[in-house]
């Protein structure tokens, strides 16, 4: 049995180009394990196909050439679960939070009998106690990308997609919900595969960083942070760490242009 | 809430009054006032009118007529304008022809359906149908264009079937575009209704605008008239209203 929950094996990518025949390449041959019960996270800039890497992950856009492996946690055959937690929150605002999270349960094929322990589970966990029954409209955006948290982690995903989850919220709600994540995933413990554009979060959170450069997008570094969590968010060891990286990205910029 | 209704209700009593002096001022020969008018509706439900029918009678004729075209107008339309929607061959072929039937007058809808099928039942009731359906299917089109491609993506990573993603996601997206055309389309048929009974179906309102019309009673065809309009004020108001308000409980109030 493996020790990896993904393993993702000289994966490309390509999309045709704006208007013309000609493609362009996303993702060239990218290979990436992660370890189960990790929380590694990929930072790169702005369209560096990390987005696309997740949504090939998840199973929402194919890929043209590679492997992309997700294993279940039980090890059985049945299909790997994926929580995804996006940008901004995608929340049926139709239905009521509870609805919202019970609609993934429900795409899950998660037994009827658990929804409402699992409802309140994780409610209760990102700090929604009480706003079952409150349609996501009513919420703050912050809220609102709570309950998407929740709806990702009440499904018990063997693996979770977070992608620039705090990029669309006040930088003040962000450092909070930051803080929170770390405390929820004391609770739940899956393995997440994070993508942020900020080093800062990268480092406060994971474990395991990835830095993908851009066009094509490839890891040109990984590192393992060894600072034990729950961390401080002021953490001078972390300051010190995202210097050194920011220095050697663009670095690797510059050669990439050159 | 309390302010909202008694607005309604002083709009009401205002439109009344104006009413009653307009008619004062012109005398009730040239404009009758509310009170002939409505002594004169209730007369028409308690005794028989021309060929022994009371208007209870009309005004079930009108209702099953609008109820039974508008019915098969946002059935076609919607599903025409789904198909349309998510079958891109389908609106290639289909599009063009929309805007012809959008800009053919009502009116000459109804007369080429007379000219068809002659006075009969179901001529009018096509013409109905026939100048309806384009409008929903309109309607429709738009709303499948404005379906949230992320929230799509979002069942998708969820593994949500397609059951659960039509039930979940695409029919509360479309919802509001379904109402719109709803509301629409019901004005819309209860209009041309109307204008089909003036012009060529038997019984119904409208066939008593012109009965009574042709008699020069302008008593009588302002009590249809007014008949009319109250029926599909409460309709609208009473009804539709209703519906709708349930259906988008979710979405936040508006202050303005």
């Amino acid at each position: 049995m493996s020790l990896n929950a993904v393993e993702i094996e000289s994966l490309s990518k390509m999309f045709p180009a704006a208007g013309g025949l000609s493609r362009f390449t996303v993702l060239e041959s990218l290979t990436l394990r992660i370890e189960r019960g990790t929380f590694a996270s990929i930072v790169g800039p702005s369209g560096c196909g990390k987005s696309t890497l997740l949504n090939i992950i998840a199973g929402i856009e194919a890929h043209d050439s590679g492997q992309v492996r997700i294993i279940a946690q039980n090890g059985t055959k049945s299909a790997a679960r994926i929580g995804y937690v996006f940008q901004s929150p995608r929340l049926l605002n139709w239905l009521t939070v509870e609805d919202n999270i019970r609609f993934a349960l429900e795409a899950q094929n998660i037994g009827k009998v658990s929804w409402d322990e699992r409802v309140k589970k994780y409610l209760d966990m990102v700090g929604l106690a009480g706003q079952e029954h409150n349609y996501p409209l009513k919420l703050s955006g912050g809220m609102q990308q709570r309950v998407a948290i929740a709806r990702a982690l009440a499904i018990e995903p063997d693996i979770l997609l977070m992608d620039e989850p705090f990029s669309h919220l006040d930088e003040i709600t962000a450092r909070k919900m930051r803080v929170d994540l770390m405390h929820i995933l004391k609770h739940a413990q899956p393995t997440i595969l994070f993508v942020t554009h900020s080093l800062r979060e990268a480092v406060f959170l994971s474990e395991e960083v990835y830095m993908m450069s851009v066009k094509p997008a490839r890891i040109f570094k990984h590192l393992r942070v060894d600072i034990p969590r729950p961390r401080e968010p002021e953490d001078p060891r972390l300051f010190d760490l995202e210097k050194d990286l920011v220095r050697e990205f663009f670095s690797v910029l510059e050669k990439d242009q050159q | 809430m309390k302010n909202h209704a008694l607005l309604r209700i002083g709009s009401i009593v205002s439109f009344l009054v104006l009413w009653w002096l307009g008619s004062q001022l012109s005398g009730p020969e040239i404009l009758p006032g509310p009170v002939a008018i409505g002594r004169t509706i209730i007369e028409n439900f308690v005794t028989a009118g021309p060929e022994e029918k009371t208007a209870e009678f009309h005004v079930a004729v009108t209702l099953a007529r609008i109820v039974f075209t508008f019915s098969i107008a946002m059935l076609a339309g919607i599903a025409l304008g789904l198909v349309m929607g998510l079958r891109r061959r389908v609106e290639l072929a289909v599009g063009y022809l929309i805007p012809i039937a959008l800009t053919i007058p009502t009116l000459l809808a109804v007369f080429l359906c007379v000219l068809w099928f002659g006075y009969s039942e179901a001529g009018g009731l096509f013409a109905v149908i026939l100048t309806v359906t384009p409008f929903v299917t309109v309607n429709m089109l738009a709303g499948t264009k404005a379906i949230d491609k992320e929230l799509v993506d979002m069942a998708r990573a969820f593994k949500a079937n397609r059951r659960l993603l039509i039930r979940k996601v695409l029919i509360w997206q479309l919802m509001p575009y379904i109402f719109a055309a709803f509301r629409y389309a019901f004005g819309m048929t209860w209009k041309i209704v109307a204008l089909a009974e003036t012009f060529g179906l038997k019984y119904g309102i409208g066939y008593m605008f012109t009965f009574w019309f042709e008699q020069f009673n302008m008593v009588q065809v302002m009590a249809w008239i007014i008949l009319f309009v109250a029926l599909m004020l409460i309709l609208e108001h009473g009804v539709i209203a209703r519906v709708e308000e349930k259906i988008f409980a979710w979405r936040p109030v508006h202050a303005f």
